[in-house]
């Protein structure tokens, strides 16, 4: 029997459920053919609460998503975290570092007080999450990789290595050496350095790697002329949940 | 080159006379008086001998030696010297001087030699390539035959290969360059440092499939190779050689398939270099020339032309099909020449010591403390092993496809310097942290692929250490630091030896007391002087035991700097018997005394760098010596913070010395007492208050604390926050030694005996013993 997959949105821009969309068509044919897809916004009308693994993108920001996300897991075997703001919290936790009365004032105006909103967080931090599938977006290449080992029952082989590592192998000319400054050296490579190839630099939205080696690249950054707000402001676009956001204080 | 040119190195101005003498010989001579002019006048001008002295102000001559053998091996150096010594004999002969002459010597007998070793070189050039034409005839190398081809007949050359093949070349690619396809000839650089990406990656891809499947009841492989005709234009000799080790690893032994149809494929135009990469080090690595392993090779020899080597029957192929070519002239040969070692001038980095020595050294070393210190900072980014071109580790993996039938398996880039790289299925890390990592990085290019494949892991092209954002990837840096470790050991071995001949271990030397001057209510500062008048001989740091008849020994810390006199001072605070009855001594006294012993501090580690002293106390005693033997050198230092705290303002000692260093140029002099008096106007705090004051660069300076014990544990945290590392704190510590040569124990921390090993210890060596602080 074919595993049932379903997707689910949380706060977030929907841009990943897309993107595991922009898939070719021998692709999407053959993902159809080894799975059901039983839920999938973007997709389909039709819903079943029956699927073994569940897809969710975005991150946690409002009360109501609790019950909603622990149902979820409670429903399904697999729970892969999907994107940047299910995988770190993404962009959303940005919003953490400002009282919420404030925000929700500056966003909604005089109907505030129709809404409601918590410190954003990533899924893993109200729910267990047995895979991630980082960047913002991922790669589809990465989502079918995922897909394939969930499938198969193996573990994926995803990159431990930061962004250099792809970015060296890209012919990349370092994103340094042109006088720019980037946060690929501690950030989790797997994007095939889409960016800095594209002629920016790395905006770190993989999330860090494993045991990333922050007190050199902050004395790199700072070597190159950042000051610890700069490189704090750009490590928190998209990890201010983790632990060097919290290094700040 | 001019085939009597002579440059005489020499800062002795009687050595005017050789010079006139040999002129009026019929030779060229220049004159340089110290090893910098030298090496400044051999980058500009040829020379075919050098007469050069080996005690020569600034550098020595041996340090000239070594580097002239990098720029112009083919230059014959004839040693003088005033002091001869067979170490220095057999080190001149060693690093390739001719000969080793004790002066006085006659300007005729050293015309004579001069002319000798003039004609003898020149006989050995044309015995040496006699026998690589007989060496090469017989065998399958094409004999080298070099031509002169113009730029029109190369472009056309070029343009008709790409029609044919593939072509990688390279390109400018945001200001620096790249290995990349081109479409025209006009797409090339030809003059460039280096590439961002090594040639390597078109033998061994980044991502390459190596063999497909189908799974099911009846599976099926395939093994897939790619043998698309390809073309690599414009590579460097060191990055030939790089593909030559490459060769060997994957074509010898087992043969892999992919990289041999890869490399059987393609072809290779090298191109000399004209403009080194400042990182490179390529001479050292003897990887500036390539002697095989490409098809063609260009050197540009300016107007629109090039001379063409042809290296295998390949590229005389393809020459004879698309290019036309001619002969050399004299003067295009000797113009190739001349672009060659214009260009190895140029090179700035070099091994601090024969290549050959790299293997023994590291593995010696293993344990050496620059491997942890200067991991730290990695940041396990790969980038020094993917811009490496030879680095060739890898990793396999599998890939389905969606249908779950067909698969691919993959080969995919890895390497040693990548976290997960030595990681087994149980989790377990077998090179889990960062030092074990860096280190097998540098065993691996410097001995493990030498070992097994008889060829450096390292062609000095430079491009780890520009990509190196931490700035720790260069093999070279690690080499001659390590290199530089084992001198310093070996200094440090001869220290704790006693300066002083022993011939009864515990019998004292006979001194007197100099003077007596009283520091404080409990110490008093004694100046001795041994009774044969000889100096002491110490280094700042060292104690000597020192006796008072009929009372007993005490080990005590000297106090001045040996540059200073042939008397010597200890201060001693009246706390016992032995400093009790010091200080009811006075002027005149005899006393005994034994010593110097112990290390001392690192002073060769320290020159160069800045300093940061910090004193607790009477722990100024000893740092007084050091202090003084500093600024004393004051110009082999950089800047100076020096940190004093004591108890109280009525503790303080040494007033008078610390307003004269506190007025030394560029040295940075802070004080504080625990606790003020109704006087007392300056900082109030303990030590640790005054470093957060300070201006100080962590990565190039050695801090030196001495004080009581509790003081170090804070001081070091507080040293360790600024991101010191542990090899560039020096403490020195207090131990009971009754003997002062190793013998009695007392002072043993672990295994480790104070007296002889200490009392000046970095954090390195103190973190793994657990007795110590």
């Amino acid at each position: 029997m074919k595993p049932k997959v379903a997707f689910f949105d949380f706060t977030s821009c929907e841009g990943c459920q897309l993107d595991a969309l922009n898939l070719d068509v021998g692709e999407v044919l053959g993902l159809l053919g080894a799975v059901d897809i039983v839920n999938f916004r973007e997709v389909k009308t039709d819903r079943s609460d029956d699927y073994d693994i569940a897809f969710i993108e975005g991150s946690i920001t409002k009360e109501s998503e609790i019950p909603r996300i622990q149902a979820i897991r409670a429903q399904a075997k697999v729970l892969v975290a999907l994107g940047a703001c299910a995988c770190t919290g993404g962009v959303n936790c940005m919003k953490n570092a400002y009282p919420m009365e404030d925000l929700l004032k500056g966003v909604y105006g005089e109907c505030a007080e129709y809404y409601n909103t918590i410190p954003a967080r990533p899924v893993s931090a109200v729910v267990p999450v047995d895979a991630y599938i980082r960047g913002c977006p991922p790669t589809t290449a990465e989502f079918v990789n995922v897909v394939k080992s969930l499938l198969l029952g193996k573990r994926p082989d995803l990159p431990n290595y930061p962004v250099c590592t792809e970015c060296r192998i890209a012919g990349n000319v370092c994103v340094f050496q042109r006088g720019g400054t980037c946060i690929g050296p501690v950030t989790r490579g797997g994007c095939e350095a889409l960016c800095v190839s594209s002629g920016r630099f790395c905006w770190g939205c993989r999330g860090l790697v494993d045991d990333p080696n922050t007190n050199s690249e902050k004395d790199i950054l700072a070597r190159y002329g950042l000051t610890i707000d700069q490189i704090l402001e750009r490590f928190k676009i998209y990890n201010s949940y983790s632990e060097v956001s919290k290094c700040q204080s | 080159m001019p085939e009597n040119s002579v440059l005489i190195v020499d800062s002795d101005p009687a050595i005017r006379d050789t010079a006139t003498w040999l002129k009026g010989a019929g030779f060229r001579v220049s004159t340089a008086s110290t090893g910098e002019e030298a090496l400044n006048l051999i980058d500009n001008q040829d020379f075919s001998v050098m007469l050069l002295d080996m005690h020569l102000p600034g550098k020595h001559g041996l340090g000239v030696l070594r580097e002239v053998k990098v720029k112009r091996p083919w230059l014959q150096t004839i040693v003088t010297t005033d002091h001869p010594s067979v170490e220095s004999a057999t080190e001149a002969l060693r690093q390739g001087a001719v000969d080793y002459l004790v002066k006085p010597v006659s300007p005729q007998d050293l015309a004579q030699l001069v002319k000798d070793t003039i004609k003898s070189a020149a006989s050995k050039q044309k015995i040496a390539s006699i026998q690589i034409k007989a060496k090469a005839a017989p065998s399958k190398i094409i004999p080298q035959t070099t031509f002169v081809i113009s730029r029109d007949s190369l472009k056309n050359l070029v343009n008709s290969l790409i029609k044919e093949r593939q072509a990688i070349g390279v390109k400018a690619k945001q200001g620096k360059f790249s290995f990349d396809k081109i479409k025209s000839f006009d797409d090339l650089t030809l003059d460039y440092d280096v590439t961002v990406n090594p040639p390597s990656a078109f033998f061994i891809p980044a991502c390459e499939t190596i063999l497909r499947y189908k799974m099911g009841d009846n599976p099926e492989i395939t093994p897939v190779t790619d043998t698309t005709p390809r073309v690599l234009i414009g590579v460097h000799p060191d990055d030939i050689n790089a593909i030559n080790l490459l060769d060997e690893v994957f074509m010898t032994g087992n043969p892999d398939p992919n990289y041999t149809a890869r490399r059987q494929n393609t072809l290779i135009i090298g191109v000399d270099v004209l403009t080194p990469l400042p990182n490179s080090f390529a001479p050292s690595m003897s990887s500036h020339v390539a002697e095989s392993g490409f098809d063609l090779l260009l050197t540009d020899i300016g107007n629109a032309s090039y001379m063409v080597t042809v290296g295998s029957e390949a590229g005389a192929q393809v020459l004879a099909k698309y290019a036309q070519v001619r002969e050399p002239t004299v003067a295009e040969t000797a113009r190739q020449k001349q672009v060659r070692e214009e260009a190895l001038s140029k090179y700035r980095l070099f091994l601090d010591m024969p290549r050959e020595k790299i293997p023994h050294l590291l593995e010696n070393n293993y344990d050496n403390p620059y491997w942890l210190s200067r991991s730290e900072s990695c940041l396990n980014c790969g980038s020094c092993i993917m811009v490496c071109p030879t680095c060739f580790c890898f990793d396999v993996q599998d890939d389905v496809s969606l249908n779950m039938v067909d698969g691919e398996r993959v080969r995919k880039p890895d390497g040693c310097m990548l976290v997960d790289f030595s990681k087994v299925a149980a989790g377990a890390n077998f090179r889990g942290d960062k030092m074990s990592r860096f280190r097998h990085r540098m065993y691996h290019k410097g001995k493990y692929i030498l070992d097994r494949y008889g060829k450096f892991g390292c062609v000095g092209c430079g491009r780890c250490s520009v990509t190196c954002l931490a700035e720790i990837a260069s093999p070279l840096e690690a080499y001659n630091a390590i290199a530089a470790s084992e001198k310093t050991k070996e200094k440090a071995r001869r220290t704790i030896t006693n300066t002083r001949p022993e011939p009864e271990l515990y019998l004292p030397h006979l001194a007197n007391i100099e003077k007596v001057t009283a520091l404080s209510g409990r110490e008093k500062l004694l100046e001795f002087k041994l009774k044969d008048g000889t100096a002491l001989g110490h280094r700042p740091g060292q104690f000597v035991e020192v006796y008072v008849f009929g009372i007993g020994e005490s080990p005590i810390s000297l106090t001045s700097s040996p540059t200073r006199d042939h008397t010597f001072e200890v201060a001693v605070r009246n706390v016992g018997n032995v400093t009790g009855a010091l200080h009811r001594l006075e002027a005149g006294a005899p006393v005994g005394i034994r010593g110097p012993f112990g290390n001392g501090f690192p002073l060769e580690q320290m020159e160069g760098k800045d300093l940061l002293f910090i004193a607790g106390g009477i722990g100024i005693f000893p740092l007084r010596s050091l202090i003084q033997y500093v600024l004393d050198r004051r110009e082999s230092y950089g800047k100076i913070n020096l940190l004093f705290g004591a108890r109280s303002p009525a503790e303080r000692v040494f007033a008078d010395d610390m307003a004269e260093w506190a007025a030394a140029p560029d040295v940075t002099f802070m004080e504080t007492v625990d606790k003020g008096d109704e006087n007392w106007t300056g900082n109030v705090g303990v030590i640790t208050t005054l470093i957060p004051k300070i201006q100080f660069d962590p990565k190039r300076t050695v801090a030196v604390v001495v004080g009581p014990p509790i003081m170090y544990r804070f001081v070091i945290n507080e040293l360790k926050k600024r991101d010191m590392a542990d090899d560039n704190i020096i403490v020195s510590l207090e131990r009971k030694m009754k003997c002062g040569v190793g013998k009695c124990g007392n002072c043993q921390i672990n295994g480790v005996y104070v007296c002889q090993e200490g009392p000046v210890f970095s954090m390195t060596r103190l973190r793994t013993l657990r007795e110590a602080i």
